[in-house]
């Protein structure tokens, strides 16, 4: 059989999550593949919490009080980080899906990734 | 640089996402750079106390603009069609069979659109609570 290296296969699903000894290329893969989840995962839950708003002053201000736990503050800083992450990264996706910069992917990986470093720290700057 | 020397860098596709499939996800995928950079601009600088995040006061008031809805409603459409397409994108990367995907696809699709309606339905209620 021919070039079954990078076929998809369920056996191989998590080994693709912990990209270690691999190339760039796969860090970035992972990357992008947890935050999507994570991202995911927060969108929902974000969609559900915001329901509270139908609800009136009284169950959505009760909310808020509860983001000023330093867990939750942790956990949105989280989120904020995958943003930016995923962001970033994914111009890197697009701009080489369509031809541009495909031999310059790792130059273009770590260039994102400084400018996703620096807008964290701009938020956990805010957050603190 | 020939075309060819580039070839072992450039993606392929996934078995099971069709081209528009591929070409939405890549569409919405900046938009969304946008959008989000809007987003967390509103909620966490300018509308955004001192303190923290928007109060049920601030949230009625921003979305007595009538523009603001439309355009919440708008991302939320692109965010949660970006975020199910690649979803089925990290669940063909498990290579499910015919009858598994098109159990998901369905699942994923019926997911999108009640999650579309509800925060249409939210963002409606939100806006008609002032005034």
């Amino acid at each position: 059989m021919a070039n079954t290296r990078n076929q998809p296969s369920a056996g191989k699903f998590w080994s693709w999550f912990l990209p270690i000894g691999r190339q760039t290329g796969s860090w970035a893969f992972a990357l992008n593949r947890i935050t999507a989840l994570g991202l995911t995962f927060y969108l929902f839950l974000h969609l559900v919490v915001l329901g509270r708003l139908a609800q009136g002053p009284g169950a959505y201000d009760q909310f808020l009080a509860l983001t000023k736990n330093p867990f939750i503050k942790f956990g949105e800083w989280i989120v904020v980080a995958a943003v930016f992450l995923h962001g970033l990264n994914g111009i890197r996706i697009v701009l080489t899906s369509f031809g541009v910069g495909v031999t310059r992917q790792k130059q273009l990986f770590f260039g994102l990734m400084i400018v996703a470093v620096f807008f964290i720290l701009m938020f956990t700057i805010r957050m603190v | 640089m020939s075309q060819s020397s580039i070839a072992p860098y450039l993606p392929t596709p996934r078995p099971g996402e069709t081209a528009w499939i591929w070409l939405i996800k890549m569409i919405t995928g900046p938009l969304l750079v946008i959008l989000l950079a809007l987003h967390l601009l509103v909620n966490h600088y300018v509308g955004s106390s001192a303190s923290g995040l928007m109060t049920y006061e601030d949230v009625i008031h921003y979305f007595q603009n009538p523009m603001i809805p439309v355009i919440e409603i708008l991302f939320l459409i692109t965010v949660v069609t970006h975020s199910l397409i690649g979803l089925r994108g990290i669940v063909l990367d498990m290579n499910p069979s015919r009858p598994i995907l098109r159990i998901v696809t369905w699942f994923l699709s019926s997911l999108g659109i009640l999650s579309v309606a509800y925060g249409i339905w939210l963002a409606l209620t939100i806006a008609s609570k002032g005034g």
